[in-house]
């Protein structure tokens, strides 16, 4: 029996080694990795760097390892493939690596922690957020750079942008590469039949909303349970055409100021909704369906408006009913002859602080960041790039085309994309589906939002 | 051979298997548990490459959220509803198909069973669809009854939508406990109902006095297993069907520490969610037992 116990120790002690053997090993994994000499897919960084204010000297020779980590979505991956190819084409001697796939936010996310991750990043999908990047100090500052970049045709980069990049602290970390717009979608075909009128600001959406109602059909449907995109698409637009049309509201929201989100325009805005409600305009089934089954009745008629993105068309392009026409405006809840509030959702890039070849990266913004590219990705995504640049010859879908032209015409507000501290974003959303089921109100909304920016901004 | 030599053998033999196991175990139980009590430690988003030491302050705040305490409740409540849900219904039909047989009891058995062999998530699309509001059966099936269409939104209470979640939870459970019960029930031998035929005692007698006296150990463990599957699987439920919405009305612990750590950026936080967990399952487990102990009765 003692000898057992005896065994039985032994074991547990040597078992008790193994264990921290194999955490160390762990560490020391770790701090391999985090060495350039330690991984197998770095080398040597290019030889040749490139001119570092980026000044688009094509003439500069691109060597080494370069490698691209690309989220394959809602846009597919045709606009990466072929891009990269041209890249590579052009740059013969770069050794360029595809880290792509709908999962590869989560795949490469180790080695992000690591110390190791790709040289070049595209921000989008689930699992990424570009904000939390630059908090985290995973992204290259490109302040300066993005000054005076410019692309491979010698046009100055920031000339190029549709929308500038998200400010963070005055500094610039990401830029955006797909314009995309949040805003209000109907059938024009459907109101065409009913003699209804396509709205233009809130009075008429308000008054259409009402004849709707008394067709029987169901003015309004939204996803409750992902409210982000009822925020987007209504109560942001909102909040800045309150706000005399000065989108600087919700950029001092997502830099977490307090009494930005105590300003009227946040409380008009919010009565809005109320407003909707209170008419029994939406859907009561919205706060519990997920954004298909929304997007899937709105397609079926029971309801008149959804707020979505540009991407709704593509995304449902299976279940579109024969002679569906989309009409689409980014924003319902300005005044009669105010300006279009378009509230842009985006998707960006940026390169890796730790990556091993920044200079082929940001080579690679130059490459992409220019106007052959903006028909290209228009064409091969279906969704507006934030690259200036005429795409009305290109084969891009109708809707594109006009959201473009929305996006560029001067009597609409552009807003551009502004992520906030997630916790915030959270905070919002419930509390908006919690206004939008009556549990609460504005001046509830407003308290409650506040008081989880005050702890996150702590 | 000696007795000391077999003894050695014996050792050996045992270790052999011992040992693969253990280590297994250590590697993939231990080992995760002391990491996420580790992380609970730290103030990390979950990609940075640095992480802030902030001691038990992750479980300070986490005591501060109301929703943690919500998602506790709304825990417990689902064991409760499962528990008392799962275990009337699956010995209902377990002695139904065993002590009063008829016909089609195999047919029944295998029908109780399926909602078992489905995946959580199947289930929760299909319960989902069930409770749709515009289009759900629910609705469909109640506006037979009524003048106008039925429009009640079952996911979307501003309160108590969590009560919703249990009948699927439930049905999804009913199959695998009812067998562990029917495999109880055949166990006793069939001289004990005979006796108590001869003596006069009913069915709900024979119940009472032989069959749930005798089937209770079984009881047990489907009572410990129905609470700690519930409070560590809740989550997949809860996420398929509501993400803990609306407004965290259906947050349960396991899809806080899911939003908190992936959707939120801290993980720390998420890792003290997991270690709280893990605290409650043990005691749950122990009170439970301490609770139900005293009332087994041996097969003699």
């Amino acid at each position: 029996m003692r000898f057992n116990k005896k065994i039985t120790a032994l074991t547990m002690a040597l078992l008790l080694v193994i264990l921290t053997l194999a955490a160390c090993g762990g560490g020391s994994n770790k701090e391999a990795s985090n060495s350039p000499s330690g991984s197998a897919q770095s080398s040597a960084p290019a030889s040749q760097p490139a001119s570092p204010s980026g000044s688009g000297d094509t003439a500069t020779k691109l060597t080494g390892d370069f490698e691209i980590q690309y989220f394959v979505g809602g846009f597919g991956d045709k606009w990466w493939k072929k891009v990269i190819a041209d890249f590579q084409a052009a740059n013969p001697d770069l050794k360029i690596k595809q880290s792509a796939g709908p999962k590869i936010n989560d795949q490469n996310k180790p080695r992000w922690i690591g110390g190791n991750p790709p040289d070049f990043v595209y921000i989008d999908g689930a699992g990424i957020n570009d904000r939390q990047m630059v908090e985290d100090d995973l992204l290259e500052d490109l302040t300066d750079w993005i000054k005076t970049a410019k692309n491979i045709d010698g046009e100055l980069i920031t000339d190029l942008l549709a929308q500038p990049p998200q400010q963070y602290d005055g500094k610039t970390f990401n830029i955006p590469l797909v314009l995309n717009s949040w805003g209000v979608f109907w059938d024009k075909k459907l109101f065409a039949d009913k003699g209804w009128t396509e709205p233009t600001d809130f009075n008429s959406f308000m008054e259409v909303s009402e004849k709707i109602k008394a067709d029987g059909v169901t003015p309004f449907i939204h996803t409750g349970k992902y409210p982000y995109y009822i925020n987007g698409a209504i109560l942001f637009p909102a909040i800045v055409a309150a706000n005399n049309n000065d989108y600087s509201i919700l950029q001092d929201m997502a830099a977490n100021k307090v009494e930005a989100f105590e300003k009227p325009a946040v409380l008009t805005a919010l009565n809005k909704i109320v407003q909707m409600r209170d008419k029994g305009f939406i859907d009561k089934a919205s706060i519990q369906i997920n954004h298909t089954d929304s997007q899937m009745l709105f397609l079926q008629h029971k309801d008149a408006f959804i707020p979505n993105g540009l991407w709704l068309p593509n995304e449902m392009s299976k279940d579109i009913p024969e002679g569906f026409d989309f009409g689409f405006i980014p924003s319902i809840t300005h005044d009669a002859g105010g300006k279009v509030v378009a509230n842009t959702s985006t998707a960006t890039v940026a390169v890796a602080k730790k990556g091993k070849n920044k200079e082929a990266a940001k080579a690679f913004l130059q490459f992409i960041f220019s106007k052959a590219q903006a028909s290209q990705w228009a064409e091969l995504s279906g969704a507006p790039s934030n690259i200036k640049g005429d795409i009305s010859s290109s084969n891009a879908p109708n809707f594109v085309k006009d959201a473009a032209k929305y996006l560029t015409d001067a009597n609409t507000v552009v807003v551009p994309t502004i992520t906030y501290n997630a916790d915030v974003d959270k905070a919002m959303m419930d509390a908006t589906d919690a206004l939008t089921i009556k549990t609460i109100t504005p001046e509830e909304w407003v308290k409650r939002v506040t008081d989880v920016v005050k702890k996150a901004s702590k | 051979m000696s007795t000391g030599t077999v003894k050695r053998h014996r050792n050996v033999f045992i270790i052999s298997f011992i040992v693969p196991t253990f280590l297994f175990f250590c590697v993939f139980t231990i080992y995760p548990v002391l990491q996420a009590l580790y992380y609970s430690l730290f103030d990390w988003s979950g990609m940075s490459e640095t992480k802030d030491f902030v001691g038990l302050g992750n479980f300070t705040e986490m005591f501060n959220d109301p929703i943690v305490w919500r998602a506790i409740g709304n825990d417990y409540f689902l064991v409760a509803g499962k528990v008392i849900g799962i275990m009337i219904i699956a010995t209902f039909f377990a002695v139904a198909l065993t002590r009063f047989k008829f016909r089609m009891a195999g047919f029944f058995r295998s029908i109780f069973f399926i909602p078992n062999v489905i995946s959580v998530v199947v289930i929760g699309v299909l319960w989902n669809f069930i409770y749709n509001p515009q289009i759900g059966f629910l609705n469909g099936f109640l506006s037979l009854f009524t003048e106008s269409k039925v429009d009640i939104t079952w996911l979307g209470f501003p309160q108590h939508t969590i009560w919703m979640l249990l009948p699927p939870s439930i049905w999804a459970g009913i199959g695998f406990y009812m067998i562990l019960m029917i495999a109880a029930i055949q166990n006793i031998p069939a001289s004990y109902y005979e006796a108590a035929n001869i003596e006069g005692a009913g069915q709900w007698t024979q119940f009472r006095r032989i069959t749930v006296p005798l089937i209770w150990e079984q009881m047990k463990v489907s009572i410990l297993n129905i609470m700690m599957t519930t409070l560590n699987g809740s989550f997949v439920i809860v996420w398929i069907m509501t993400e803990g919405g609306p407004d965290n009305t259906t947050q349960v612990m396991g899809s806080y520490l899911y939003q908190m750590a992936f959707r939120q950026y801290h993980f720390g936080f998420g890792a003290a969610i997991g270690v709280l967990i893990l605290a409650l399952s043990l005691i749950t487990t122990v009170v439970l037992q301490r609770l139900m102990r005293h009332e087994s009765v041996e097969l003699s």
